[in-house]
């Protein structure tokens, strides 16, 4: 089938140029500094020095469910700075080189093409999410109280179609421009408005994609799943595919009318 | 200095440790395996080895010449 050619060509491209290796091992220091570094705070404090004797500094004991807040806030910022990075030129290089002309003048289909860098992508960025956020649950059990498999797992699950939103404005920006870097400057700078829009209309927009992680510290601190963070991830999910769908058309009438 | 050392759970710590070696050693292999790099060779070596955790993963992203 001419979608898993695809596909496969892509996940072997992932194993090239290394990115199955350094994209998880980043996306688990990123979700493990926060709890590792809160977890020292004291000991740190107190080796830098400079403080008076008898200075007491009473730092907050973290409960389980604000550790993966944090782990999810290091994700949120430079975790996407990461996956804008190296998806800024999945398309727009291939476009820019001719590599994407070489393909797709023999008879691939536009959505397949497309698809199978989005869903490639998606593998890589699941599959480092999942050993992030597991290797964050080993350390806040360790270091914090416990923390239910499951309850990880919905995290994972939930904030995982964020970052599906992310990698398909990523795609689609990629069919618009040629040059990687606007590719990734447009991409943080939708994210970034995104969340300014959704701050400003905060009572209208209850359902945006960037009031997942709100709701899901509500779900880790409760254990209840609430409808408000399944409509919100449905929603996110509709974006998502509608981007999708704008980008294969996009790439069409680009390659069309070159 | 001693008294902090000892004081450290080498369980928590150690995996950290792991992955940046592991993080550099990949790099540098990639490094002297790619035939060229977007700008000398020699500054990803040192940008790999000498800026600590960030190196190799900028070398991965900017360094890699795509073609």
């Amino acid at each position: 089938m001419q979608w898993m050619a695809l596909f496969r060509k892509e996940i072997t491209e992932y194993w090239r140029n290394k990115k199955w290796i350094w994209v998880p091992l980043v996306f688990i220091l990123l979700a493990i500094i926060d709890p590792v570094s809160n977890y020292y705070l004291p000991q740190i404090l107190e080796s830098v020095g400079g403080l008076p004797d008898g200075t007491v500094i009473e730092l907050p004991d973290f409960a389980p469910a604000e550790v993966v807040m944090m782990s999810l806030g290091q994700l949120s910022s430079l975790g996407v700075l990461v996956i804008t990075l190296m998806s800024m030129a999945t398309i727009a290089g291939e476009r820019r080189s001719g590599v994407s002309e070489l393909i797709l003048v023999k008879p691939v289909a536009y959505r397949n093409y497309i698809t199978a860098k989005w869903a490639a992508l998606l593998a890589l960025v699941w599959a480092s999410l999942l050993i992030g956020m597991l290797a964050s649950w080993y350390y806040i059990n360790i270091l914090y109280g416990e923390l239910s498999l499951h309850s990880i797992l919905l995290v994972i699950i939930f904030y995982g179609f964020w970052l599906t939103l992310v990698v398909s404005v990523s795609i689609f920006y990629n069919t618009l421009f040629k040059t990687p870097g606007i590719v990734a400057f447009l991409t943080i700078a939708t994210i970034i408005l995104m969340s300014i829009v959704t701050q400003i209309f905060s009572h209208v927009l209850v359902w945006s994609p960037n009031n997942l992680t709100m709701y899901l510290m509500e779900m880790v601190q409760t254990g209840s799943i609430s409808s408000d963070l399944v409509w919100t991830a449905i929603v996110t999910i509709i974006i998502s595919i509608g981007l999708l769908i704008a980008a294969i058309i996009a790439l069409k009438k680009k390659e069309l009318a070159n | 200095m001693q008294e902090i050392i000892e004081t450290i759970n080498w369980a928590i710590v150690t995996p950290i440790l792991i992955i940046q070696a592991i993080l550099i050693i990949v790099a540098l292999i990639d490094l002297t395996k790619a035939e060229s790099t977007n700008g000398p060779k020699w500054m990803w070596f040192f940008i790999i080895l000498l800026v600590n955790t960030i190196g190799p993963i900028i070398y991965f992203i900017f360094g890699r010449s795509r073609d």
